[in-house]
């Protein structure tokens, strides 16, 4: 049974409301998750309604556009602002995606944006990523071998041996399909490595060059660590590039059963 | 105030910074290293947004001389050529520590070796690459290895001085606040590396990520560094533009697709390159961009004030498979890059310049080491598409092996000047005490500024109007507050201090744009046109001095080559 440890009275609360400026042409409402966990105050809900008109087409825009204009003391993280670093991954409109290439259009209604679910808030839309990368870690996400490399050339891999990589080395560690994975909220703590530790564990297990495959399947064979996956598949519908890490956890289930 | 200690502190965590802490790692293990980063480690910075790829000579045909070569021609005779030569040399062992020891798999030929593609500016395919998006490969595996070894990390930390002995004749280590809490950190070093990066954001079009604003550069300043070549800025032909509201504006589509035969056309639809250059699309990025600045400036805009680039000419199967990443980007953002037309400016995307070092990146400060962008003189006056990732990873790993070999020997724990951490702590301060103002007007006057006056074409009267501007922004900022009630990831208080760095480091490529009167690669005065005597070449030196930019010249040494001769 699902335990919850909130205190009785925590509940997220309304907030601050910014009216759009006079004159707005197409105005949209973004609520925001507001918290800081060293005060005593509940989190809150704030509200800014924004001029889309005068605004660029992106959710990452919005945010940008409310710290430097509305509210100087938002906190978000950011930094390539083109789906390449996996840094402003938030709960927006319900769904775990990276706002730099979430277009408002395709939103209906007011816009949401919550931090990630199920991890430590540091401030706002911040999150402590900590047992993520430490799950990371635990899977020895490097290549691994026993055969000296080759002095003077790289290890030789056949066109088909390296196209078995597309789909996994694209990964941007944004976390958004393990904090979408209801198991993941409940078992993460656990030992359960999620999605997104998944994915990366099956890249270095395809890979042709690595030596290690058996032991990291070895490492991995563990009813929390791997087969607290339900096939939910919150997972594949929720990553920002449009990446399969179901497919990777059950192709990992797959060998488990053919080594028996 | 919280003080730490480390033997080694690495500042930045891209292909520099990473590569260098691996490398002291293996050169001495016993060594306390930590790597401070302004975000979290690996994702921040532009080695993570490389595209293109990486230039190594590797192929039967192509040699170090002929890399060589390219990039002295490429950076017209003012880089310093052994530490061009350095790059070349040690690109090919890196490339292959990056495969075989840390598990990158670049994209591969038919027999199983790596593929290697063509780039502009270069005589032979040496470029490469894992697809179109080489940069996650190489920061994905660099972070695991951190990760996997006792490294230590200070995630959301941004350093903001570089603290010297009361003496000053060495460094003693760095002030840094932690982001997270806004608490000022002392991290004590025995050997510092500045590897932040460069990124030219202070143009109003520019392609590095949010989090790069010069820190490094501008604490070298500070530190009384002499920062060389710091005019020649380069600026990425085909950056997207959609408007200044949206961070979309200004990231790079790749290069590869003017060398794959896209067309430039301007706002009236017709290739305008021919009339620059023979090679049309294909010439360097320093005269694409100048050229698309000229048609600009001219009024040949198209309907978002830039121009367009088109593929639509070309088999769009085979664009399909070349350049995937870049078309689900451009898809991303609702345009079609198979068969419309895409907008594109110039944008601001790489700075050749930076801390004068020796091939073992030791700088004039005992103690203190330099890598990456952050360093000068390996490109000249231009930088080869494929270069830039190159620099970071041979220099980051010399830099790891330099500080692992002296720090055992001759590292010390020295004592910092108390009064220079109190005094940075104070400049840190000023926008809390003052009331909140404007700070983002004055972040786009700056853009503007560089865009119109210190940019793509130059001219004394632009440039002193931008000299006399910048001094003008840095007393706005300093009587514009933010809001410090709360200093726990407070963003508005980094931005004040990031636009603090960038109008300093502005005012360092301003000054040395006004010293260099002829044009070479990036740097272009309309009112000096001539590239000058190749064989009196000399590159620019700044420092500040008091509250001045003082700049002074000094003669390239030919050590390998002179203008007129070849090594092939």
């Amino acid at each position: 049974m699902v335990q919850f440890n909130l205190p009785s009275d925590s509940r997220v609360e309304k907030g601050a409301a910014h009216a759009a400026p006079e004159g707005a042409k197409r105005v949209r409402r973004f609520n925001i998750y507001r918290y800081d966990p060293d005060g005593d105050a509940n989190p809150r809900l704030d509200s800014f309604e924004i001029d889309l008109a005068k605004c660029g087409p992106m959710v990452l825009d919005v945010l940008i556009k409310i710290k430097n204009e509305i509210d100087s003391t938002l906190a978000f993280r950011r930094s390539c602002r083109e789906g390449v670093c996996g840094s402003c991954a938030f709960n927006i409109d319900g769904l775990n995606t990276l706002a730099c290439t979430k277009a408002i259009t395709g939103i209906e209604g007011d816009v949401n944006i919550y931090p990630l679910p199920h991890l430590p808030v540091i401030k706002d839309l911040v999150c402590d990523l900590s047992t993520p990368y430490a799950q990371y870690a635990s899977i020895t996400p490097w290549m691994r071998t026993v055969s000296p490399a080759p002095p003077d050339h790289e290890r030789p891999q056949s066109l088909e041996e390296r196209e078995e990589l597309d789909g996994l080395w694209e990964c941007v560690l944004c976390f958004c399909c393990s904090t979408s994975c209801p198991s993941y909220w409940w078992n993460g703590e656990r030992g359960y490595l999620g999605p997104a530790v998944l994915l990366q564990a099956y890249r270095w297990i395809a890979d042709s060059r690595d030596e290690y495959a058996g032991e990291r399947l070895d490492n991995i064979e563990d009813p929390f660590r791997l087969y607290r996956c339900h096939t939910i598949m919150n997972c594949t519908a929720t990553c920002p590039k449009g990446l399969n890490p179901a497919l990777a956890i059950a192709e990992i289930k797959r060998l488990m059963m053919h080594r028996l | 105030m919280k003080r730490l200690k480390a033997d080694v502190l690495i500042l930045g965590s891209g292909g520099a910074g990473l590569f260098a802490a691996l490398h002291a790692h293996s050169a001495a293990p016993d060594l306390s290293i930590t790597v401070a980063v302004k975000g979290l480690l690996g994702k921040t910075g532009c080695t993570r947004m490389v595209q293109g790829g990486y230039n190594v000579a590797l192929a039967a045909g192509d040699s170090i001389e002929r890399h060589f070569m390219d990039t002295i021609e490429g950076g017209k005779w003012l880089n310093d050529q052994d530490l061009a030569w350095t790059l070349v040399k040690e690109a090919q062992v890196r490339v292959r520590e990056l495969e075989n020891d840390l598990g990158c798999f670049f994209d591969r030929m038919a027999d199983g070796t790596v593929h290697q593609k063509a780039f502009a500016g270069q005589t032979f395919d040496r470029t490469v690459h894992k697809g179109d998006l080489t940069g996650i490969e190489i920061m994905s595996r660099l972070a695991e290895q951190i990760w996997a070894r006792d490294i230590g990390r200070l995630e959301d930390h941004r350093a903001v001085e570089l603290i010297k002995t009361p003496s000053g004749d060495a460094i003693a280590g760095v002030l840094m606040i932690d982001m997270r809490t806004g608490d000022f950190v002392f991290v004590q070093a025995k050997a510092v590396l500045l590897a932040t990066g460069g990124g030219p954001t202070m143009y109003k079009y520019h392609t590095p990520s949010g989090d790069k604003s010069c820190d490094g550069l501008a604490m070298a300043l500070r530190a009384g560094l002499p920062l060389r070549d710091m005019e020649m800025v380069q600026f990425h032909p085909t950056g997207l533009i959609a408007g200044l509201e949206t961070r979309i504006t200004g990231t790079i589509i790749e290069e590869g697709l003017r060398g794959a035969g896209g067309h430039l056309l301007g706002g009236d639809g017709k290739r305008f390159m021919h009339k620059y250059d023979p090679r049309g699309e294909r010439a360097t990025r320093d005269i694409v961009s100048r050229a698309m600045f000229a048609e600009m400036r001219g009024g040949n805009v198209g309907s978002k004030g830039g121009l367009y680039i088109t593929m639509r000419h070309l088999d769009s199967e085979k664009v399909k498979s070349e350049f995937k990443g870049m078309i689900e980007r451009c898809a991303d953002y609702g345009i079609n890059l198979v068969d419309g037309l895409v907008d594109v400016v110039p944008t601001g995307h790489y700075m050749m310049g930076g801390v004068v070092f020796d091939v073992d990146c030791t700088t004039e400060l005992e103690g203190l080491f330099v890598a990456g962008e952050d360093a000068g003189g390996v490109h000249g006056a231009n930088r080869l598409g494929g270069n830039g990732v190159a620099n970071s990873t041979v220099f980051g790993g010399i830099a790891g092996d330099s500080i692992g070999a002296w720090v055992p020997s001759a590292g010390l724990a020295r004592d910092p000047d108390e009064d220079a951490i109190a005094a940075a702590v104070e400049r840190c301060l000023i926008p809390l005490t003052g009331s909140p103002g404007d700070l983002h007007g004055i972040a786009t006057r700056l853009r503007e500024m560089m865009w119109e006056d210190a940019g793509i074409i130059r001219d004394a009267e632009g440039l002193a109007r931008a000299r006399d501007g910048l001094a003008e922004l840095d007393r706005e900022l300093d009587a514009t507050g933010v809001d410090g009630k709360e200093l726990a990831f407070n963003l508005t208080w980094h931005d004040w201090l990031n636009f603090k760095s960038l109008v300093m480091v502005s005012r360092a490529i301003t000054a040395a744009a006004i010293a260099r009167e002829n044009s070479r690669g990036a740097h272009y005065r309309s009112d000096f046109p001539q590239a000058g005597d190749l064989d009196a070449s000399s590159f620019t030196r700044v420092r500040l001095d008091g509250e001045e930019m003082a700049v002074d010249t000094e003669p390239v040494r030919f050590t390998r080559v002179s203008p007129g001769e070849s090594l092939l």
